[in-house]
């Protein structure tokens, strides 16, 4: 591709996949001959024909939760999410894994395709029925999602560079505050850069990544909660549409929230039964040991005010309640509430020492979607829950067919309907997998598995490193 | 076009020796310069006509080598200006440059290389060079950093470990069958109480404001941030962090050049310190940021502000120093003398007249300052304070070295008046230095009381002044005309009056000098006496007389 169209095509990109998501929700509302539609389809066939005469064809492809053109990822920012979510929503619903545009476009291809992917969504079979919606066409093609239509699964090796990643990650933290206890100096390079390989995995597998943070059960919780947050926190920001630069930052930020904590003498930390009150007294003067750990640790670059902020904030509530407790003070910060509902996330799951049995991670989104608007911030949990799932990782579920399962991935289009590893078959013999998509249909259009019940893994004691790792 | 395997070697040997030197071009000229700009075009040049026959460049990178295609094409054992190692000590192994790589790629990328890391150690002690590649997620040019890096500090094993760990705890077969059971137990499909609701348009637009709104300085946040802590201190440690956190904070902003960040700190302590319901205890912290600001630290950075091209509004410079306290005095008056601008000179001079006031004595004390432009400074200070107790401290620099100086203080002592000045001022009228003398006469001028006057007349009347420069002379006369009462117009008429046979020449200038200031005085009663010499043979005494006389009958 010649450099100059190169650049052409970045900046077009976001159009491209921004007008056919306007185009399709036209559709959805007026019949294909109407005004709004028919300008709709001008306007795109005006942006998409310079485009395929360039580059012979266009390439569409939606890989894991993103979109790409002509191979090239397109990054977006909230301007477009919704359109955006919008598309993957409906491809993923389709089934459909890429749309190819070739040879000169004109608004009865265009109109096929709408009626054809319109009629797709009130098919049993969606791919089949797109498909051949548009088979006369010579200038649009579609495939399938390349995941569904291979059955194939994460390869061996990213799981194994994600493992190395979250661990990394929870050494950097636990020597962090073996050095910091020590009065030795600490370098911080290094968390930019354990941060930065947590985004770029964030970015490519998401749900393996937040995976890793489902597991509890480690000795030392304060350090895999600081990166399970930051982890958390990421995905979240990446939602948002953030960009690296940004969620590097915030990365950061989670990753020290908790850091005040070093002030924390060891027997409250790991108290193995509740606090009393003037250990909760001390317990919560965690967010200004953060503030004042930070500054001393790291002076006052742009990412070390941030994470002061962020770790004086991160149990101020959206509507002041929490601690510290603040007198005339301004708004809370983006990354703070941010930080806040990663943290209430992981900890009310986590078997935390000084509390109690946690809670089930469905149980929690439950919690959580209670304290929407008063502790937490309506819009970010929204998209939180979006992100995590009403089935988060972990989860423990009874399906219809008398099989026990855990979530092991969430599915952001059907939430209801992730993928499960198999821990107990229908005759009642334990398993260690197949992991299982509850999306999966039968030839009749019919779910094979349907989720009918959540139990708590915890009352069970049941281990999910052993499924998830 | 395809290239022999020897001549794609040269090639790529070639281009990166051009890398080498855009490295070093590109650290010593700004962006936009001529040089620049050619260094920057003639390397994308070359990379582009090595993509005319190849689709990436890769460069294994080694501790002192650098390797293309399996041929080591650099060599350096030495520790500086080594541009394997450069790369090679943050950990990158690998990087491809790609076809499609584009010239503002290849600029971002040399942005990045030229960064000195060990000098700018302090101003970006947070990023390495695969922090700052990554930061410009570059489409085009790709790098493979060996984490090892990451590794070095960190226990190799810990992954194996925890894993194991984790895992030890196996989930017991009796508890997974008892969830089974459990679990077939009424199998009727739940309701989920929660169901995933996108967010709504309206939702995102907010959310979209508040990013963009979040995207501005952080730290007056930070400051509300540690006034929040401070009021939750529980002892002398809580305190004194705090503290030293916003001194940090101030000296950083300055150094950065953000004084509304500062002032705005400084009002919130000096509310702090208005409240009734602040205690003693934190009071006395508070009050320690304010002696903070005067130190010699803060008034460095204030004057490199001041100095700077920026500058400060003389309003904001106000808001600021309306907080410093006498002890800035010393330091204010050392950057005085230091300080390269006008500008900025004014303005520390306008702030010392403001805080001097509240302590003379250290500000007098600074007239022992070693270099003589900072005293006469002080002395004009002292002058526009225009205390009197400064006269004494006044008479003392009085002897001051430099002329300059001391003519400073004769006219302050002149303006301020204040006791022993007159005095003195009396004495300087005998100084050897003309430039003296006649200061001395005009601050005894400006002092003008009955007694001033007697002073100068006094003085006109003595043997030795007649004997002084005509122009002198003439000077101390205009200032003993400014009195216009009967004194003076007696004694001038007197020296007009008066006849003398010896040294005519002297008496004739005298004469000139005295009919000139009665002229001055405007009494026209004096107009016959005048006229008397309007047609004398001197011609000074006669051309003076003519104008002495037109002035009184013109009334000018």
């Amino acid at each position: 591709m010649a450099v100059k169209e190169d650049r052409e095509l970045i900046s077009s990109a976001k159009d491209i996949i921004n007008q056919l998501s306007i185009i399709l929700r036209t559709a959805n509302i007026h019949s294909p001959s109407n005004i709004a539609v028919t300008t709709a389809i001008e306007k795109y066939i005006a942006l998409l024909n310079p485009l395929i005469k360039s580059e012979q064809s266009i390439l569409l492809e939606l890989i894991g939760e993103f979109f790409y053109i002509n191979s090239m990822r397109i990054r977006y920012s909230l301007d477009y999410l919704i359109n955006f979510n919008f598309l993957v929503r409906e491809f993923k619903k389709r089934e459909i894994g890429s749309v190819i545009f070739k040879d000169f476009m004109n608004p009865r291809d265009l109109q096929t395709f709408l009626k054809a992917f319109i009629e797709s969504g009130f098919s049993d079979t969606p791919y089949d029925t797109m498909s051949e919606g548009i088979d006369a066409l010579s200038s649009i093609k579609i495939d399938r999602l390349k995941k569904i239509k291979e059955g194939e699964d994460v390869d061996t090796n990213t799981r194994k560079i994600i493992k190395k990643t979250y661990f990394t990650a929870v050494a950097y933290i636990e020597g962090l505050f073996s050095k910091i206890e020590a009065g030795e100096r600490v370098n911080i390079k290094k968390s930019k850069r354990i941060v930065e390989a947590m985004v770029d995995r964030l970015l490519d597998e998401e749900q393996l990544l937040i995976g890793m943070t489902a597991i509890k059960d480690y000795d030392e919780y304060t350090y895999y909660h600081m990166v399970n947050v930051s982890i958390l926190s990421i995905a979240l920001g990446q939602r948002l549409g953030l960009n690296k630069k940004l969620l590097a930052v915030l990365g950061i930020t989670a990753i020290f929230h908790d850091i005040g904590k070093i002030g924390t003498p060891y027997e409250i930390l790991n108290k193995p039964s509740s606090l009393t009150d003037d250990e909760w007294k001390i317990m919560k003067r965690h967010p200004i040991g953060g503030v004042r750990a930070i500054l001393k640790l790291r002076g006052f670059d742009s990412t070390a005010i941030r994470s002061a902020i962020v770790s004086f904030e991160h149990h101020i509530h959206n509507d002041f309640s929490g601690y510290p407790s603040v007198s005339n003070y301004m708004d809370l910060d983006l990354y703070s509430k941010i930080v806040c509902i990663a943290d209430q996330y992981d900890a009310m799951t986590s078997s935390r020492v000084y509390s109690r049995i946690p809670i089930p991670p469905d149980k929690a989104i439950s919690i959580m979607m209670e304290r929407s608007g008063t502790q937490l911030d309506p819009v970010l949990l929204k998209f939180f829950i979006n992100m995590i799932g009403v089935f988060p990782i972990g989860t423990l579920v009874m399906l219809d067919t008398k099989e026990l399962g855990l979530v092991f991935e969430s599915n952001e289009v059907m939430g209801d309907r992730p993928k499960v590893v198999i821990v107990i078959d229908s005759n009642g013999n334990r398993l260690k997998g197949p992991v299982v998509s509850l999306a999966q249909k039968d030839e009749t259009g019919r779910y094979l598995r349907t989720i009918v019940k959540t139990l708590d893994p915890n009352k069970y004691n049941i281990n999910l490193a052993e499924y998830l790792l | 076009m395809e290239l022999t395997e020897d001549k794609d070697i040269k090639v790529v040997k070639e281009l990166l020796q051009k890398l080498i030197k855009a490295k070093k071009t590109l650290r010593m000229y700004p962006q936009g310069n001529p040089i620049y700009v050619k260094t920057l075009e003639d390397l994308y040049t070359r990379f582009k006509s090595f993509f005319d026959y190849q689709d990436e460049l890769t460069l294994k990178i080694g501790q002192n080598t650098i390797v293309y295609d399996s041929e080591q094409i650099y060599y350096n054992p030495e520790k500086e200006d080594n541009m394997a190692l450069f790369l090679f000590k943050d950990g990158i192994k690998e990087i491809t440059f790609k076809k499609e790589l584009l010239q503002e790629e290849l600029e971002e990328f040399l942005k990045v290389i030229v960064v000195d890391f060990d000098r700018e150690k302090d101003k970006m002690s947070e990023d390495d060079m695969v922090t700052l590649l990554w930061e410009k997620d570059f489409q085009n040019i790709q790098y493979v950093v060996d984490e090892t890096f990451l590794m070095d500090e960190i226990d190799e094993d810990y992954e194996r470990k925890a894993v194991t760990s984790v895992k030890g705890r196996g989930t017991d077969v009796e508890s997974l069958q008892r969830a089974y059971a459990d679990g077939l137990e009424g199998m009727v499909k739940d309701e989920k109480k929660v169901s995933i609701m996108p967010p709504a348009f309206e939702e995102i637009q907010m959310l979209g404001s508040e990013m963009e709104k979040d995207s501005s300085d952080k730290m007056e946040k930070l400051i509300t941030i540690l006034f929040e802590v401070f009021s939750h201190a529980e002892g002398k440690d809580d305190l004194e962090d705090s503290i030293m956190f916003l001194k940090d904070i101030i000296r950083f902003s300055l150094t950065h050049g953000d004084i509304h960040t500062v002032i705005n700190a400084l009002g919130k302590v000096k509310s702090i310190l208005d409240d009734s319901f602040t205690t003693d205890e934190a009071k006395k912290y508070m009050k320690m940021l304010f002696v903070y600001i005067g130190t010699e630290e803060i008034i460095n950075l204030l004057g490199a502000l001041l100095d700077s091209s920026s500058g400060v509004d003389e309003d904001i410079l106000k808001r600021f120093t309306d907080f410093l306290d006498k002890d800035a005095i010393a330091p204010l008056v050392k950057i005085l003398g230091d300080l390269k601008t006008i500008r900025a000179r004014k303005s520390i001079i306008e702030t010392l007249i403001t805080i001097g006031g509240k302590d003379m004595q250290k500000l007098a004390a600074q007239l022992n300052d070693s270099r003589w432009y900072v005293v006469r400074n002080i002395v004009f200070i002292l002058r526009r304070i225009g205390d009197k107790r400064a006269v004494d401290y006044l008479l003392k620099t009085m002897s001051h070295r430099d002329i300059r100086v001391r003519k400073e203080v004769i006219r302050t002592l002149g303006e301020m008046n204040g006791q022993g000045a007159l005095q003195s001022l009396s004495e300087c009228l005998d100084d050897s230095n003309v430039e003296i003398r006649i200061a001395s006469a005009r601050a005894i001028g400006n002092i003008g009381t009955d007694a001033a006057k007697k002073i100068l007349i006094e003085k006109v009347s003595q043997k030795q002044f007649k004997d002084r420069d005509f122009n002198e002379k003439k000077e101390v006369y205009e200032i003993l005309s400014r009195w216009k009462d009967a004194d003076v117009l007696d004694y001038l008429a007197g020296i007009l009056k008066k006849k003398s046979f010896f040294g005519m020449g002297r008496n004739y200038e005298d004469m000139a000098c005295a009919a000139f200031c009665l002229g001055l005085v405007g009494n026209k009663e004096v107009l016959p006496l005048l006229y008397k010499f309007s047609d004398v043979n001197n011609k000074l005494l006669r051309e003076v007389s003519q104008i002495a006389i037109k002035r009184l009958e013109l009334g000018r």
